[in-house]
């Protein structure tokens, strides 16, 4: 037990290091961009009304000292790095002078919401199918499934959701096919609500679903066919054990670590957002903020949303490692 | 060589049809070559053509020819997958083993950085490079900076196999009988871990050229540059699917889901090979 | 049966995750759940991506966010006058808070304003003369506001005289003054001071919920800023837009579709009655499938011409374009008919001048300039041309009838209107002899420059599919004509790559005019050579040609001690364009059409081209909300 708990506090200083490493690298690249987020707002103003050149100066300059954007590097990186230890991560630019983290906490829930749910169905029915088409390699049902699944994995995600917003907000008309709930119901723990945010969620979850189920099937699959070649599979075989208990305990159950964390990294890489899926749907969330702030220049919303990226993939990480050599007694602690 | 191929088409339906969907595919993408238009011209041929003898694959709302224009998408594609694929396979393999058989410092230091690459956000860094590079962005470097993104996941996963390997009967056999750890890496190791690295290297084609559709669609990458991606963009940015200019986007995917089965039977069958057991009880069975 | 069940609990499970961390942040009170019935209620696009911050409505702040075209500025705010880039209800020019135009002084160094009397704010206070000094004097002393520096610049001092006078005291002569208070697309907006003067930092007020002068008030929104309910007031008689009517609408819904198929998808499923802009692909297909769709033109091309013109902008501290001879040469090598068809689908309406061919500049400018443009003589050095070719927009026209079929007008007028008048003929011969008379050589059929050099540039163009097509189409053009032009997607033109002057060539829309006045200053004035950098600077708008002469500032100098409305000032606006057409700074093509669209399935009155062009339907100008008074149930 003593072991356990330096390997947890080894991992758990390696953590604050990939944390530190992986914001700072955003920073910087963030950074690289050569887009002013002070222009663009500028350029906002000046377009939608007729602008004196000297007063457009006068705005730039008023807004670049009011944003520090003209500080030099090494003196942002102070700045952020001092802040974001209090759990400051500054005021959007693109919304000034709204706090970013304000945003980010916003569009949060809508995206934890829709992906934790579509990953998680996706994932376990994936894998349940896939290790048995591994294991049943001639059911023909599964069989069917396996090349369907072939089929549909590399059509481009934009097609599938495109299609069931075609499909049934125009050909049948029966779907939402934009927001994440009805204008005519308000935010509250009703029935309507929340039947509302259903409804509108179904298009959104089902595109997902359709997707991921194929990655996972496809991926247990193959690692369940080398499984079951090995020679502990075959006693247990000849050994008269129950199939299920073959299948479940023999088989899956080992092929799962790998799985798993797949599923760590997939649920931690939920915090980029899934643009794509919002654009298409109109949906509320993450990835439409983040690319509107990459648009506007506004770097400290990019952190923002990049810094909880970081920490939710480095932190999932972090769990698996934990329950690894719990899973999988092979895996000694070190 | 030839002997393993024929023995692959004669008892592995599988490899056989893989064969001819690659081939088909590569084959198309390879007629570029000898395309009659380049494939920046616009209103060379009457827009919105329906798919038809004098059009096969019908022409674009541009006034582009279908097939020619596909044809340099699908080179192009066809080339980033494979770059991609090649950059992060390398990598991944090389991480993976060493952090799994070598174990201690070694992985600590190659699972720290892994870690932190793992962790970057893959996707706010590409739109970010675009718009540092924008039309200097050319397949070669969106290549070399996927590559350079991709392998993290699947070195992880090589490295979760190999760990459990190193606990084994064979490899401390192995250990014993003397061997240098290269060579239970890659002669002993390696083979348990090629039907993942196979099977992960399509994944990895699939996740990087559907990366490369996303930023297209959304108008981050080089424009420029005809890729599938960026057929997507202009089809979409033309209402190409509600104004029924159907063949512009179906011909595509078909075209993208053949060579992917193709790919996919391709590793399917070789994945067989390399594991004898499989073949044999693929043999027995049938 | 198990996809369905799937989904079903896929749906549950993300709702109840959801609407969990939600419910905590609405712990608000909020209003009942409200029906909204379909025919007293008009929903209207938003071209604006969902707002990211949807409950700061303090518009005033430069960058504020993104409400402000949800409905904000459309039905809440109000200012002193607009000027509609059409005909207008009335005449094009709105007196709206301001009881009549404005009034200068001889040397325009003040300006006096008279105020509505029995105006009121929503929430039940009278507007007053001081609600327009705390406006002018709040926005002066907090730099973080958009319009801090303008006012700065040009106001030394406000007072009001009475409840109802305001007199500005400018800190130069200057005869446009009043357009900061005038509306086109938007502008300067009076702030209800007794609300504002409760907050010690009014950048930091959220002003919400919005208080205004405009006939609704904000009834509810969605908190991810995808929409915004506008109801109408009780008292809407007590707004200055109540001299048209009543507004129609009891409800107005302002919504976000980043998606352009769902808009029409919308649109056709009943779900949205007005839409800011389409792909012409999508606004033909639209028309041909939904009966109660309707554009700005009833037939081809639909589109809305905005009062901006996209144009070939040389970078003229280029020394490759310094010549206007090879500018000359470079027009002369396009076909417009070509270049119509390729980027509009034939829906441009062509303007060879540097004048959007929109609103009443057709009548102002296009039409009275036909003679001399017919006239106008080129020397070539080896001969002289007459290079226009006044019917290009008629063959236009019969280039697309074959597709189209009945929806191209036949009355030539209508023709003019909606294709434009003429453009330069393609005369590859006269820009051959211009380009030898400016040195330069030919091989073959590529051009080389006095240095020896292959002549050849990158043509940088926009993403949209639209403006892309006609800089694809140009260089295509050039490059068939010997001179290596490629064209290349640039995504950041605004706000980087046209201040930075970081292009050789680029198309972009330039010439923003207010469309329905004849007057060139909102984007002349910024032209002047005072205000141009040196190259690799920053210039600021609008001048992104960087192009000066002296003409052009006596016409400017002129221009800014002439009054507003007069022949004169239309007589430098002549004088501007013959100075352009001279030196081909830019080569002007076509306006911007916006495919705007709208439903007559539950409302009637909008405008449109030919019976009642009374206002701009493209929905984020805040001119628009003249429409809503016009708007009648269908049934």
């Amino acid at each position: 037990m003593r072991d356990y708990f330096t390997f947890v506090l080894k991992r758990l200083l390696q953590l604050a290091a990939v944390v530190f490493a992986g914001i700072s690298a955003a920073f910087f690249i963030t950074h690289l961009s050569p887009i002013s987020p002070v222009d663009m707002i500028v350029n906002r103003v000046a377009a939608q009304s007729g602008g004196d050149p000297l007063a457009i100066q006068d705005l730039r300059d008023a807004l670049a000292a009011l944003f520090g954007t003209d500080l030099p590097l090494h003196e942002k990186f102070l700045n952020f790095w001092g802040r974001f230890l209090v759990g400051d991560l500054g005021p959007s630019l693109l919304a000034f002078p709204t706090p970013a983290i304000d945003l980010v906490m916003r569009a949060l829930p809508w995206t934890v919401g829709l992906l934790v749910t579509s990953i998680l169905l996706s994932w376990t029915i994936g894998n349940i199918l896939g290790g048995l088409g591994g294991y049943y390699q001639n059911n023909r049902f599964l069989k069917a499934f396996g090349v369907l699944a072939m089929g549909v994995q590399p059509i481009p995600y934009y097609i599938v959701a495109f299609l069931l917003v075609l499909l049934f907000g125009y050909f049948w008309p029966v779907m939402p096919i934009s927001g994440g709930f009805s204008i005519n119901v308000r935010p509250g723990f009703t029935f309507e609500f929340i039947a509302s945010v259903i409804h509108h969620s179904i298009l959104p979850a089902a595109s997902l679903v359709i997707v991921g189920l194929g990655i996972s099937f496809l991926g247990m699959r193959a690692m369940v066919s080398n499984i079951v070649t090995e020679d502990y599979v075959t006693y247990a075989e000849l050994a008269g054990v129950r199939t299920e208990r073959v299948v479940f305990f023999y088989v899956i159950r080992n092929a799962m670590v790998p799985q798993l964390t797949g599923l760590a990294m997939a649920l931690g890489g939920i915090f980029s957002g899934t643009i794509i899926t919002e654009q298409v749907f109109a949906y509320p969330g993450l990835g439409s903020l983040l690319v509107n702030a990459v648009n506007a220049g506004d770097t400290t919303l990019v952190l923002a949303v990049s810094s909880i990226a970081v920490i939710a993939v480095a932190g999932a990480i972090f769990v698996i490692d934990l329950i690894h050599p719990l899973l999988d007694p092979r895996v000694k602690v070190k | 060589m030839f002997a393993i191929i024929r023995d692959l088409t004669r008892y592995n339906i599988e490899f056989a049809i893989g064969c001819v969907l690659v081939g088909i595919i590569t084959l198309f993408a390879l007629a570029s070559f000898f395309a009659p238009v380049g494939p920046t011209m616009i209103y060379v041929v009457p827009p919105d053509m329906p798919p038809s003898l004098s059009y096969w694959f019908g022409t674009n709302s541009r006034g582009q020819d279908l097939f020619w224009q596909l044809s340099y998408a699908f080179r192009n594609t066809l080339t980033f997958g494979v770059m991609v694929a090649a950059i992060s396979r390398i990598i991944s393999i090389t991480v993976g083993l060493l952090a799994g058989y070598l174990g201690g410092w070694v992985d600590r230091v190659l699972m720290f950085f892994n870690d932190i690459f793992v962790s970057l956000p893959i996707f706010p860094i590409l739109i970010l490079v675009y718009f540092v590079l924008r039309s200097n962005l050319d397949m070669f470097t969106l290549a070399l900076i996927m590559g350079c993104l991709g392998w993290p996941f699947d070195a992880r996963l090589i490295r979760s196999v190999s760990l459990g390997l190193r606990h084994r009967e064979f490899t401390r056999h192995a250990t014993f009988s003397g061997m240098t750890p290269r060579k239970i890496m890659f002669e002993e190791h390696l083979p348990y871990v090629m039907p993942i690295v196979l099977a992960t290297a399509i994944a990895n084609m699939i996740w990087s050229i559907g990366m490369e559709v996303t930023l297209a669609v959304l108008g981050f990458t080089n424009l420029n540059i005809p890729t599938v991606g960026t057929t997507l963009y202009w089809a979409n940015n033309h209402s190409a699917m509600i104004v029924g200019v159907w063949w512009w986007i179906l011909i595509p995917v078909i075209l993208i889901v053949t060579l992917f089965i193709g790919l996919f039977l391709l590793t399917v069958s070789l994945n067989e090979y390399i594991d004898p057991r499989s073949r044999l009880r693929r043999m027995g069975g049938a | 049966m198990r996809t369905w069940k799937t989904l079903m609990a896929s749906a549950a499970l993300a709702a109840m995750v959801g609407s969990a961390a939600l419910a905590q942040n609405a712990a608000v009170d909020l209003p009942p759940i409200t029906e909204f019935p379909r025919e007293q209620t008009l929903i209207v696009h938003n071209p604006d991506n969902p707002a990211a911050n949807p409950d700061f409505f303090n518009i005033w702040v430069a960058g504020a966010g993104q409400v402000q075209a949800g409905g904000l500025h459309q039905l809440m705010m109000d200012t002193l006058w607009y000027i509609d880039p059409n005909e207008g209800l009335d005449g094009s020019l709105y007196s709206s808070l301001a009881e009549d135009q404005w009034e200068y002084n001889d040397d325009f160094t003040e300006m006096t304003v008279r105020l509505r009397e029995g105006l009121y704010w929503s929430d039940g206070v009278e507007f007053t003369a001081d609600d327009v000094v705390y406006t002018v004097e709040t926005l002066k002393s907090n730099p973080a506001f958009g319009a801090a520096a303008g006012l700065n610049r040009n106001v030394e001092s406000v007072e009001a005289i009475d409840d109802y006078t305001v007199v500005f005291h400018l800190n130069e002569p200057n005869s446009r003054f009043h357009s900061t208070f005038t509306v086109r697309w938007n502008a300067t907006w009076i702030m209800p001071r007794h609300i504002f003067e409760q907050s010690e930092d009014p950048t930091a007020n959220a002003f919400n919920p919005p208080v205004g002068l405009g006939p609704y008030t904000l009834h509810s929104y969605d908190p991810n800023g995808a929409w915004y309910v506008w109801e109408k007031r009780e008292d809407w008689e007590r707004t200055s837009l109540a001299q048209y009517g009543e507004p129609g609408p009891q409800y107005i819904i302002y919504r976000s579709i980043p998606n352009v198929d769902n808009r029409l998808i919308e649109m056709v499923n009943g779900n949205l009655d007005m839409i800011h802009d389409l792909t012409p692909e999508a606004m033909f297909s639209l028309v041909d499938q939904d009966e109660n769709a309707r554009g700005w033109f009833p037939g081809f091309p639909y589109a809305h011409p905005d009062p901006t013109l996209p144009s070939i902008i040389f970078n003229n501290q280029n020394e490759l374009f310094e010549d206007r001879r090879v500018r000359w040469a470079l027009a002369l090598m396009l076909d417009a008919r070509q270049i119509s068809m390729a980027s509009y689908r034939g829906a441009a309406t062509l303007s060879p001048i540097a004048i959007p061919p929109t609103g009443t500049h057709l009548a102002d400018y296009h039409q009275p300039l036909q003679d001399w443009l017919i006239d106008y003589e080129l020397d070539t050095g080896s001969s002289v041309i007459n290079p226009y070719d006044p019917d290009i927009g008629l063959q236009v026209a019969e280039m697309v009838r074959p597709q189209f079929g009945d929806a191209v007008p036949t009355d030539e007028t209508e023709i003019r209107q909606a294709f434009g008048y003429g453009w330069w003929a393609q005369n590859l011969e006269a820009a051959g002899e211009l380009l030898e008379d400016a040195g330069f050589t030919r091989q073959g059929n590529d051009w080389y420059t006095p240095d020896g050099e292959r002549f050849g540039f990158t043509l940088k163009t926009a993403e949209t599919g639209v403006i892309n097509r006609f800089g694809t189409m140009a260089a295509q053009q050039w490059s068939q004509a010997g001179v290596a032009v490629t064209a290349e997607v640039d995504p950041v033109i605004f706000g980087t790559t046209l201040n930075l002057g970081d292009f050789e060539a680029i198309t972009s829309w330039t010439i923003e005019s207010w469309g329905g006045d004849p007057d060139l200053s909102f984007f002349l004035d910024s032209w002047h050579s005072e205000f141009i950098v040196e190259p690799g600077e920053r210039q600021p708008a609008r001048n992104f040609q960087r192009f000066e002469h002296p003409e052009l500032d006596r016409i400017i100098d002129e221009l800014r001690v002439t009054e507003f409305g007069t022949q004169e000032n239309l007589e430098l606006g002549y004088d501007f364009v013959r100075l352009m057409v001279d030196e081909m700074p830019i080569i002007p093509m076509m306006s911007y059409n916006v495919f705007a669209a709208y439903s007559e399935q539950y409302w009637t009155g909008f405008p449109d081209a030919v019976e009642r062009p009374y206002a701009n339907p493209v929905t984020n100008w805040a001119n628009s909300r003249y429409i809503f008074t016009q708007l009648e149930p269908a049934q």
